[in-house]
């Protein structure tokens, strides 16, 4: 499996489990504050992700001790995790670019 | 109307998804849901508006890209917010196809009537060739059988090759599934 660019959803939910296991309403919400509002999830949008992410086996299902009736939480594996480390590192290859050509061009 | 009242109505509208994506997630994305109107009932209604239009629109794009899944075996990038890494056939029905074989039986279509104006149009001397006439057009019937048995092999050669590929989409998830426990 490689890595491919992700959408800034789905790399933002990434980033929200990568810190610890979450539920769907708690990842609404640290996608929002990361993302200072720009970026509001719908639960549709995030359970489609959700359950893309699965398949891939990028995150899987994280059995809480006391978890209610309706409440799951997932967590990256380590697949996962490795994938969103390559992504992180070829954005900070882009950003490391950019900053180069967008100095040389004001200089 | 109640928080209540809400919620039944989005675990209602879940029925757009399929009915597998529901028994899995749905009980999930109703709670999901509820939390973030509770949260949000209190704001404005300019807020409480936008969350509904937010809501509505995920959920229907939701409920197209899973059913697009469900029979194709593939994600819509449209729809869909992320890539997936899947083993598929690189086999496409070009989408061209038919129609260029369109064009051709109207270009056919076409040659066949401007022949018959340019005989009726041109003088015959011995031997004299009379207009053609409807009947002595006996060779239109078949052009037009072999296209339509062209088209239905096509369509009987594609639906073939995408049984197979759904098919064996399946087994792998099955493997995979069985694999995992």
């Amino acid at each position: 499996m490689q890595s491919l660019p992700l959408t800034e959803p789905v790399l933002l939910i990434l980033l929200s489990l990568a810190g610890q296991p979450r539920h769907g309403y708690s990842i609404l919400k640290d996608v929002e504050e990361m993302s200072d509002g720009r970026v509001l999830l719908s639960t549709g949008t995030l359970y489609g992700a959700l359950r893309r992410l699965l398949d891939d086996g990028w995150i899987e299902r994280f059995e809480e001790q006391e978890s209610s009736r309706g409440r799951q939480a997932y967590r990256l594996t380590a697949g996962g995790r490795r994938n969103l480390q390559t992504e992180v590192s070829r954005m900070k290859h882009l950003t490391h670019l950019a900053r180069l050509r967008v100095a040389r061009k004001e200089t | 109307m109640s928080s209540l009242y809400r919620c039944s109505l989005y675990r209602r509208l879940l029925w757009l998804y399929p009915s597998s994506h529901r028994r899995e997630y749905g009980e999930e994305m109703t709670s999901v849901f509820c939390e973030a109107w509770a949260a949000t009932e209190k704001k404005g209604s300019v807020k409480r508006s936008l969350f509904w239009l937010r809501e509505i629109r995920g959920l229907v794009r939701g409920a197209l890209a899973e059913h697009l899944w469900f029979l194709t075996g593939s994600h819509s990038w449209i729809l869909a917010p992320t890539r997936r890494f899947t083993m598929h056939s690189e086999f496409r029905f070009p989408k061209a196809t038919p129609i260029l074989m369109a064009l051709i039986l109207a270009g056919t279509v076409l040659a066949i009537e401007k022949a018959q104006a340019i005989s009726a149009s041109l003088p015959h001397t011995n031997p004299p060739v009379g207009p053609i006439q409807p009947e002595h057009l006996t060779f239109l019937p078949p052009v037009l059988l072999m296209f339509a048995l062209t088209y239905a092999a096509g369509l009987a050669g594609w639906a073939i090759l995408f049984a197979l590929k759904r098919s064996g989409i399946h087994r792998l998830s099955q493997m995979q599934g069985s694999a995992g426990q």
